[in-house]
């Protein structure tokens, strides 16, 4: 059975694979998916990378004139691979194979994550004494369903296809949340270094590996559960009860703070390698200062008013000039502030969906989203099958990705190319797109909380049976 | 509207266990709407149809919107002296063909030559007809830029003659279109009446001084049709290729380096005169609708007609469906609305929205005309090739009550049609910005009345509405049967149990793309194949990729056990969603085809139930319920649906030529780049399919 699975899983990734190269070779040149303002934005257009590396091939600043926003450690590895051609195809088909194996290679480190956390799920559940027979093939093996959600989602395949560096994104923030779950922490620390490099909200991911490396993986809210065991307890004092009780104590370990001092130590060295190695290649133009203004600065100041996915640019394309630099403040800190605190103290015991719900909160008050950020936490959400079964509104808001994925480019072709609509046709799209990832973002959450609430009450009857069985 | 009900759906099954909290008037207004969503749907569908029917009633007249078009304002310059110089252009025409049989360079060089003497700059474009070509995808991407061929022939290909006046107080920056499509080789004596009136006009308009906006005569070489050489002729004006083309060499002419431009195109006027007119006045037919639908602004549909009827005298209509004239049951319908109209009048003299029957059968035909065309996706004429590039455009054509050869009424009929010309053009020429005040989305039912968006939408709203009800109570049913049935505890998936009904959906999804696609791969089959042949190939290959699909995925098909059939309310509220999306995704891309779509989806996919139960209870009820449903599938099957309208419009079709001619269309649809081609192919299949599983459900 198990095999037979794994079987599936391999082809049905190596099909995703063909499909995606099928793509690449032989897609329409016509229907100009790197120009989507759904699938590139000015930070992850491949289009923009390659005028950046023209502009430091003729000598020139990479940041000059406002084109290219991008990493410079990406500008030099992709940088070259955007001039050569295969023959009698246009130049972008080398990066497109690279996205390709960023892609598979995310979606291995998803299996990986996915079978850890499969693990944990099932040992909780067996601590918790839930864990009947029947349970147990229940459970599903999050991990390649996550990973082929991330292969087989059609916003992951257009990202791949139409040229745009999300992939490698992505790929930096699953491996490092690859890496808190298996524990290796200097790779953790890579990721995270890589993720914040390439786009600046995935620096929120850092609470989540903290918790990830501090209190061990997702587990249920074990101290409130001690509570009700101990009342249990007290009434009937048996003895096996107090060595499970033991058991449990020993499990929910206090804060770890020597790895997470390790984790920082390693930040550190990475962040310092990162920055030596950008000043290095941005030597004559400007400096690592250059490089902050232009990526970090531009994300922060909404600078380019182009359409996309998003809802700021609209609002910036219309607000007063002198109001600007207030508003900035308040998108910002509202990003920072409501989004972040209280999803972090109600789900510190859930670290990795806890990293699901900041990344999925992030794109969509990102200044900049794609459908790549959205096909990341999609997958994310894919790990988390098993704890979500009773998600409400499921098909409701299914039905709304889809539709309002599909609208998107209507509109983007009634507006520019017919002129028969305006801006707003789009932006109201965008609007009720976010609205869409909002509720899914709100549900999955409520879910998940109903989850724990649900294993409480679970173990509590169980004890309350328990108990009264001891009584008499 | 969906969502709210949606979210209530959800809300009931919430509240069943915790203490109940009493939910808000909207939400309770949603429920009540599911709860009863088989009576709400009937009555919102009925709604839906009497509101198509209601629309020449609720139609207004047209009103100038911008007024910097102050049209008819000013004076007619146009002299008996610029008539005259177009009737000698019209009359060496002539001479000269009765000379040089064919030499149609010649013509061309002498039409080239009139223009250069009145001052304008002329230029010369090669251009070579393309074939039909299957892009279905194009909608979505801009006008691409004009594919040369490798290896054309001289022997096929056209010349279009451009000449520009230069408007003197205007910086070069915008221009107005003046399209005269002319056969050079065999143009009758009516085309050349089309050259003479443009002339005249080209003649006075050299002389002004108030002109603000460069003119553009072009003389498009009809010999391949009329859309194809203005499309080509669009399509060096705004993305010029830069390879040299083979078509260079075919002649000593050298047309490369003098190609002219002029700036953005405000607007753009197509004329033809052709036929004789019925009637005692000239006539003037306006033709507006461009492909998907599109129109060009009202603004200068309002300025021609106001100018044709108010200065000029001309009789003017638009198309419509002549067989609605005469129906009896439209005519009966008509007589009840004015009946209904009279009597509101009597009760309070304020309601006036009562028409006579007879105007409203004229609307109701027009209205028909108008849904048909903007369905259909194809332009109605030349000025389609425009509103690709956002540029404004109409053809008029004009028939003249005379026969061709009157040379004394050909006087006054250039008088009159170069001084309507004239008339808008001045008025275009006002204009500082593009056409934007008035509407784009809009369905004429008279030369002076319309009705907008905001109007006919309502009818496809009603249409539609009971859609996400229908959808949402048996979402509802579908779950609590499921819940009653396993009592497995394994099965803790309360809130998915809809994905093997969207598994099977997409899946009939993903098989109607594949069939959109398959004509593309036909065409490439070598060999010279009849269109029959074709379509029998299309159909052998479709339907055995359905037996596969249906082989290989068992969940699929209708005719598997009932072990891996899905739930069929469950199928059949995902199917209903899947058409709610597809059909308000297509509302936005083409009302029309949205609106004639959902007339025949959305009564079949909310009949559509398992016929089984029905047979085996035998009850009146039931078994007239799955006889609709047989008979409203067997009206929607695309090819069926084609037979009877053909059938309806008077052209008797039986048997394997019926896939010829549905294929003809088809080839028609997809060269012409519509869009309906893909909802035929990825909504209404799908959606069509679904509903005979649903049918076939072995409950």
């Amino acid at each position: 059975m198990a095999e037979e699975e794994t079987y599936m899983f391999w082809i049905w990734a190596m099909a995703s694979t063909i499909f995606r190269l099928f793509l690449i070779f032989f897609f329409p040149e016509n229907i100009n998916l790197s120009s989507r303002p759904e699938l590139s934005t000015p930070l992850t257009s491949l289009r923009r990378l390659a005028e950046g590396y023209w502009l430091k091939q003729a000598s020139l600043s990479p940041y000059a004139e406002s084109m290219f926003h991008g990493s410079p450690l990406l500008l030099s590895i992709l940088g070259p691979l955007t001039i050569q051609r295969i023959e009698g195809k246009s130049s972008h088909h080398l990066c497109s194979l690279v996205f390709v194996i960023a892609d598979i290679l995310s979606a291995l480190l998803l299996r990986a994550t996915g079978q850890k956390l499969q693990k944990a799920f099932r040992l909780n559940l067996k601590r918790l004494g839930l864990l009947t027979s029947l349970h147990d093939r229940g459970i599903l093996p999050c991990g390649d369903i996550a990973a082929l959600v991330y292969l087989w989602n059609p916003f992951t395949i257009l990202s791949c296809v139409g040229s745009s560096t999300s992939p490698i994104e992505n790929l930096a923030v699953i491996v490092s949340l690859y890496g808190a779950v298996t524990r290796r922490v200097p790779l953790a620390a890579f990721g995270l270094i890589m993720a914040i490099h390439l786009s600046l909200y995935s620096a929120t991911l850092a609470i989540p590996l903290i918790f990830l490396l501090g209190y061990g993986l997702d587990a249920p809210p074990i101290k409130k559960f001690l509570q009700t065991r101990h009342a249990g307890v007290e009434t009937t004092g048996s003895t096996s009860d107090v060595s499970k009780q033991d058991k449990l104590t020993q499990t929910t370990q206090l804060f770890s703070w020597r790895t997470v001092l390790h984790f920082v130590f390693w930040v550190l060295v990475w962040s310092s390698c990162v920055l030596v190695l950008c000043s290095l290649s941005l030597k004559q133009y400007g400096g690592l200062e250059e490089m902050f203004k232009r990526t970090n600065g531009f994300i922060l100041r909404i600078e380019d008013l182009s359409p996309n996915i998003g809802v700021f640019w609209y609002f910036f394309a219309e607000v007063f000039d002198f109001s600007r630099n207030y508003l900035l403040i308040v998108f910002n800190l509202y990003i920072l502030l409501t989004g972040i605190p209280p999803l972090a103290f109600r789900l510190k015991h859930r670290p990795c969906f806890l990293a699901f719900a900041y990344l999925a909160f992030s794109s969509i008050l990102k200044s900049y989203p794609s459908v790549g950020d959205a096909a990341l936490y999609l997958s994310l959400r894919a790990l988390f099958v098993n704890e979500l079964t009773d998600m409400e509104h499921s098909c409701f808001i299914f039905c709304g990705y889809i539709g309002f994925s599909l609208l998107s480019p209507v509109m983007h072709n009634i507006w520019i190319w017919r002129g028969t609509g305006n801006a707003n046709f789009y932006f109201g799209n965008a609007m009720g797109y976010a609205c869409f990832q909002f509720m899914f973002v709100e549900k999955s959450v409520n879910a998940m909380l109903n989850h724990d609430q649900a294993l409480k009450k679970a173990t509590a009857e169980m004890f309350k049976n328990s108990a009264i069985t001891a009584i008499f | 509207m969906a969502a709210v009900n949606r979210d209530n759906e959800e809300e009931v099954k919430t509240d069943d266990g915790s203490p109940k909290i009493k939910p808000r008037p909207i939400v309770r207004l949603g429920i009540f709407l599911i709860a009863h969503s088989p009576v709400f749907s009937v009555v919102f569908s009925a709604a839906g149809v009497l509101a198509l029917l209601l629309l020449p009633l609720l139609a207004k007249n047209t009103y100038i919107s911008e007024n910097a078009l102050m049209p008819g304002s000013a004076r007619s310059m146009l002299s008996n002296r610029d008539v005259s110089d177009g009737s000698k252009l019209v009359k060496d025409i002539k001479n000269f063909r009765l000379n040089h049989e064919g030499q149609g360079v010649e013509v061309q060089k002498l039409i080239g030559k009139y223009m250069s003497d009145m001052g304008a700059e002329v230029s010369y474009q090669k251009f070579h007809p393309e074939g039909n070509q299957f892009h279905p995808l194009h909608f979505f991407s801009g006008p691409d830029s004009y594919t040369l061929l490798e290896n054309v022939s001289c022997a096929s290909y056209g010349v279009n003659v451009a000449g520009i006046i230069r408007a003197p107080r205007g910086d070069g920056k915008e221009s107005i279109v003046l399209v005269t499509p002319y056969d050079f080789i065999n143009g009758g004596d009516y085309e050349d009446l089309s050259l003479g009136i443009v002339s005249s006009l080209f003649s006075l308009l050299s002389r002004v001084t108030w002109l603000s906006k460069d003119i553009i005569w072009l003389v498009a070489d009809s010999r391949y049709g009329d859309y194809r050489p203005v499309a080509a002729w669009l399509t060096e004006y705004h993305s010029p290729s830069f390879k040299v083309s083979d078509l260079l060499k075919c002649d000593e002419q050298n047309t490369a380096d003098n190609f002219r431009r002029a700036g953005t195109m405000a607007a753009a006027l197509v004329l033809k005169v052709d036929g004789r007119s019925e009637k005692f006045e000239d006539t003037l037919s306006i033709y507006a609708e461009a492909s998907n639908g599109q129109m060009p602004n009202l603004d200068l549909i309002n300025v021609v007609n106001y100018l044709a009827v108010h200065r000029q005298g001309f009789y003017v209509k638009v198309e419509k469906v002549v067989s609605l004239l005469s129906s009896s049951w439209l005519k009966i319908f008509g007589e009840i609305f004015e009946a209904v109209g009279k009597l509101a009048h009597m009760l309070n003299p304020d309601w006036n929205f009562g028409i006579p029957a007879a105007d409203y059968l004229e609307g109701s035909a027009t209205l028909a005309s108008s849904l048909y065309s903007q369905a259909l996706g194809i332009p109605t004429g030349p000025h389609g090739a425009f509103r690709d590039y956002q540029v404004d455009a109409i053809t008029l054509k004009v028939s003249p009550r005379f026969p061709p050869d009157s040379k004394t009424r050909q006087h006054d009929f250039f008088l009159r049609g170069a001084r309507l010309l004239e008339g808008t053009i001045r008025s275009v020429n006002n204009l500082l910005e593009k056409f934007h005040q008035s509407f784009f989305l809009y369905m004429l039912t008279s030369p002076s009345k319309f009705i907008s968006v905001g109007v006919y939408m309502i009818a496809f709203a009603l249409l539609v509405a009971p859609l996400p009800m229908v959808a949402a109570s048996l979402y509802i049913d579908g779950c609590k049967s499921l819940t009653n049935s396993t009592d497995n505890p394994t099965e803790n998936f309360k809130s998915w149990k809809w994905l093997d009904a969207a598994k099977q959906v997409f899946t009939l999804h993903l098989f109607g793309f594949i069939v959109t696609l398959l004509p593309y791969f036909i065409c490439q089959v070598p060999g010279q194949h009849s269109p029959t042949n074709r379509s029998i190939m299309w159909g052998t290959t479709s339907s055995s990729l359905l037996l596969i699909t249906f082989v290989t995925m068992p969940g699929c098909s209708p005719f598997s056990s009932r072990l891996h059939g899905t739930n069929w309310a469950i199928l059949k509220s995902v199917t209903i969603s899947a058409a709610f999306i597809g059909l308000c995704l297509m509302s936005i891309i083409n009302f029309a085809t949205a609106e004639i779509g959902a007339l025949l989806l959305v009564p079949t996919c909310l009949m559509a139930q398992p016929i089984k139960p029905a047979l085996r209870s035998r009850r009146l009820k039931s078994l007239l319920g799955a006889f609709c449903s047989i008979v409203l599938l067997t009206i929607g099957f695309p090819v069926m649906f084609f037979a009877i309208s053909k059938g309806l419009l008077g052209e008797g079709l039986v048997g394997l030529s019926l896939g010829g001619e549905f294929w003809t269309w088809l080839e028609s649809l997809w060269a012409w780049k519509s869009a309906t081609y893909l909802y035929i192919g990825m909504v209404h299949l799908p959606c069509w399919l679904l509903c005979l599983c649903i049918l076939f459900h072995p409950s």
